[in-house]
C-alpha cells in the first residue's frame, strides 16, 4: 500500500471532490460532510468518469407517491447514465452487494513538513489528506 | 426477391477504404438559437424560439455531464471537441449526425417545413462542409412529415449532396408511417438514394399522438417505451406495402429498441399466415422484407444481466444483417463503442460496428 497526498485538507471543503493520478489510476477524493472518501474514477457500467458525476441525495425506498429526500451530499451520480453510487462506500443504490466501484482508504494527517506545528495535534487544523493504494 | 435498395453512393474505392467504427446515431447542436434564425426568412425568424420536446424531460440529466464543451456552447455545437471526446477517443469513421430540429410538432405545417429547411442548411454549411475537411460527418436532413408534399420538395434541393445520406423524421405523428399520404417521401428518397430514418421525438407532442395509453406518469416510461412507436410505424410499413412499392427504399430505426423486433415479426409473420388476403400484395412473409429494407441502429442496446441472452438474441433478430452500432452521443444514455456490448464473435462484430452502415449508406 503506497501513500499519496491529495491536497491540504483547507483546499477539500465539504461537498467538494477532487480527482488525482496515483499510479497510472484515476481517483476522485471527495469530502462528505468533513469525512474523506475515495473512489475509482470508472464507471463499472461503461467506464465513464464516474467522478465527474454530481454529487447529490437520494429518494429512499418508499410507499408509491411518497417521495424521501436524504442523504444530501453523499450520493455521487455517473456523468453519463445517471447509476447512483453511495460515496461512503462505493456501492451502487440499485444493487449494493454486486455493482460497486472500488473505493480506497483515505487518511487525515498532520503535515509533518509544517514548521508551525510542534506537537502532534489531537485535531488536524489544516493537514494532509492522504490517499492510500 | 426485392431489389437490394442502392445507398446513395454505389461506388467503392479501394484506395480510400477507411477502417473503423461508423456511429449511426449521433446528435450535433447549433452553437445557439441564432445560427437558426439567420436561416429562417420572415416571419418564422421572429416566431422560432428554439426548444426540444418541452415534458419529459430527463430528471437527471439530458446529456453526458462531461460532453459540455471546454470553450462554451451547448453539448454537441463543438465539432473539435466532439473529434476528441468521440472520434478520435473510439477511432470513428464515419459518424451519422442526426440534428434534433423537433419540426413535427407544429400546428403549422409551413412552420414545421421552415425550421426543417433551416436546420438542413446549418447541417449542410457547418458539419457537412465547414467542420467535415475529412468527410467523416455524413448528414441526415430534416423532414416535416406532417406536410410530404413540402417535404418532398425539401428533399429535392439536398439531391446528390456528397455527405448526405438519409432523410430523417421524428418518431411523433399522428398517423402510422405506413399509410399512403407519406408516400411521395419515399419516392422521392428512393429516387435520391437516400435512407429514410425514424428517430424518437415529437411523441404526443403539439400535433402528435402519443404512442401510449394516454400521457405516462414518468420519464421512465416515457422513455421505455418509445420503442412503441417504431413497432407501430414499422408493421405499419411492411403491411402496406411500402417495400413493395418502393422496392429501393430503405428505412433507418435509429434509437427505436431492438430486441422486441423477433417477437414482434414471429406476431407479425403468423398473422400473416392467417390474414394474407387482407395485404395480397406481401407475397412472403412480412418478416422477410427486413434484410433488404430496413436497418435498426443498437444504441440503447438492450443489456440483460446475462450477456448470453444478449447474444441469443443478436441471433434472433439477425443482426448480422440489420443491426448498425450507435452511440446517440451526446446524450446520457451513451452506448460506448469499447463497453457496451459483450464480447461478439468477430464476423459480428465486423458487421455490427460498421460493415453493415458502410453497405447501408454506401461509404468507401
Amino acid at each position: 500500500m503506497s501513500r499519496h497526498i491529495v491536497s491540504r485538507t483547507s483546499e477539500l471543503p465539504p461537498g467538494e471532490r477532487k480527482i488525482v493520478d496515483a499510479e497510472g489510476r484515476s481517483i476522485g477524493v471527495f469530502n462528505v460532510h468533513g469525512r474523506y472518501y475515495a473512489l475509482k474514477n470508472s464507471c463499472p457500467h461503461q467506464a465513464a468518469p464516474l467522478c465527474l458525476g454530481a454529487i447529490k441525495g437520494m429518494t429512499l425506498p418508499s410507499q408509491p407517491g411518497e417521495y424521501i429526500w436524504a442523504r444530501d451530499g453523499e450520493i455521487l451520480r455517473c456523468p453519463w447514465h445517471g447509476w447512483e453510487f453511495d460515496i461512503t462506500t462505493g456501492r451502487s443504490i440499485f444493487n449494493p452487494h454486486k455493482t460497486r466501484v472500488r473505493a480506497y482508504e483515505v487518511t487525515v494527517e498532520a503535515d509533518l513538513d509544517d514548521e508551525t506545528v510542534e506537537t502532534f495535534p489531537v485535531t488536524v487544523e489544516d493537514g494532509l489528506v492522504v490517499l492510500h493504494i | 426477391m426485392a431489389t437490394i435498395a442502392p445507398g446513395p453512393t454505389t461506388t467503392t474505392t479501394a484506395s480510400l477504404t477507411r477502417t473503423g467504427i461508423v456511429d449511426c446515431d449521433v446528435h450535433v447542436y447549433p452553437r445557439g438559437n441564432d445560427e437558426i434564425k439567420s436561416r429562417l426568412s420572415m416571419p418564422w425568424r421572429d416566431r422560432y424560439g428554439g426548444g426540444g420536446r418541452g415534458f419529459f424531460g430527463n430528471p437527471v440529466h439530458g446529456s453526458r455531464l462531461d460532453s459540455n464543451p471546454p470553450n462554451g456552447g451547448p453539448v454537441g455545437s463543438d465539432p473539435d471537441f466532439l473529434r476528441k471526446q468521440l472520434i478520435d477517443e473510439y477511432g470513428i469513421a464515419y459518424a451519422v449526425l442526426l440534428p434534433r430540429a423537433f419540426c413535427n410538432l407544429h400546428p403549422d405545417p409551413d412552420f414545421g417545413t421552415a425550421i426543417a429547411a433551416a436546420f438542413n442548411d446549418w447541417l449542410a454549411e457547418t458539419w457537412l462542409s465547414e467542420y467535415n475537411p475529412d468527410g467523416v460527418f455524413k448528414g441526415s436532413i430534416t423532414v416535416n412529415t406532417q406536410d410530404p408534399v413540402a417535404a418532398v420538395k425539401e428533399i429535392e434541393r439536398w439531391a446528390g449532396h456528397p455527405h448526405v445520406v438519409q432523410v430523417m423524421t421524428d418518431s411523433g405523428a399522428r398517423a402510422p408511417f405506413g399509410q399512403r399520404q407519406y408516400h411521395p417521401i419515399y419516392e422521392a428518397c428512393e429516387r435520391h438514394g437516400f435512407r429514410f430514418a425514424i428517430h424518437p421525438g415529437t411523441d404526443g407532442m403539439g400535433i402528435n399522438v402519443q404512442p401510449s395509453p394516454g400521457y405516462p406518469t414518468h420519464y421512465i416510461e416515457w422513455h421505455t417505451c418509445l420503442s412503441l412507436a417504431f413497432q407501430a410505424h414499422l408493421v405499419s410499413l411492411l403491411t402496406e406495402g411500402v417495400f413493395v412499392r418502393f422496392p429501393g427504399l430503405g428505412v433507418t430505426l435509429t434509437e427505436g429498441g431492438v430486441s422486441w423486433l423477433p417477437a414482434l415479426m414471429w406476431r407479425l409473420d403468423a398473422e400473416w399466415k392467417s390474414l394474407r388476403s387482407e395485404v395480397p400484395w406481401l407475397d412472403k412473409p412480412p418478416s422477410a422484407y427486413l434484410r433488404d429494407h430496413v436497418r435498426l441502429s443498437s444504441q440503447p442496446i438492450e443489456t440483460p444481466d446475462n450477456p448470453k441472452h444478449l447474444l441469443a438474441m443478436l441471433d434472433l433478430l439477425d443482426a448480422e444483417h440489420v443491426l448498425m452500432f450507435a452511440s446517440d452521443y451526446p446524450h446520457w444514455d451513451f452506448d460506448s463503442p469499447t463497453h457496451a456490448f459483450p464480447r461478439l464473435p468477430e464476423t459480428l462484430h465486423r458487421r455490427i460496428f460498421g460493415e453493415t452502415a458502410r453497405e447501408w449508406y454506401g461509404l468507401e
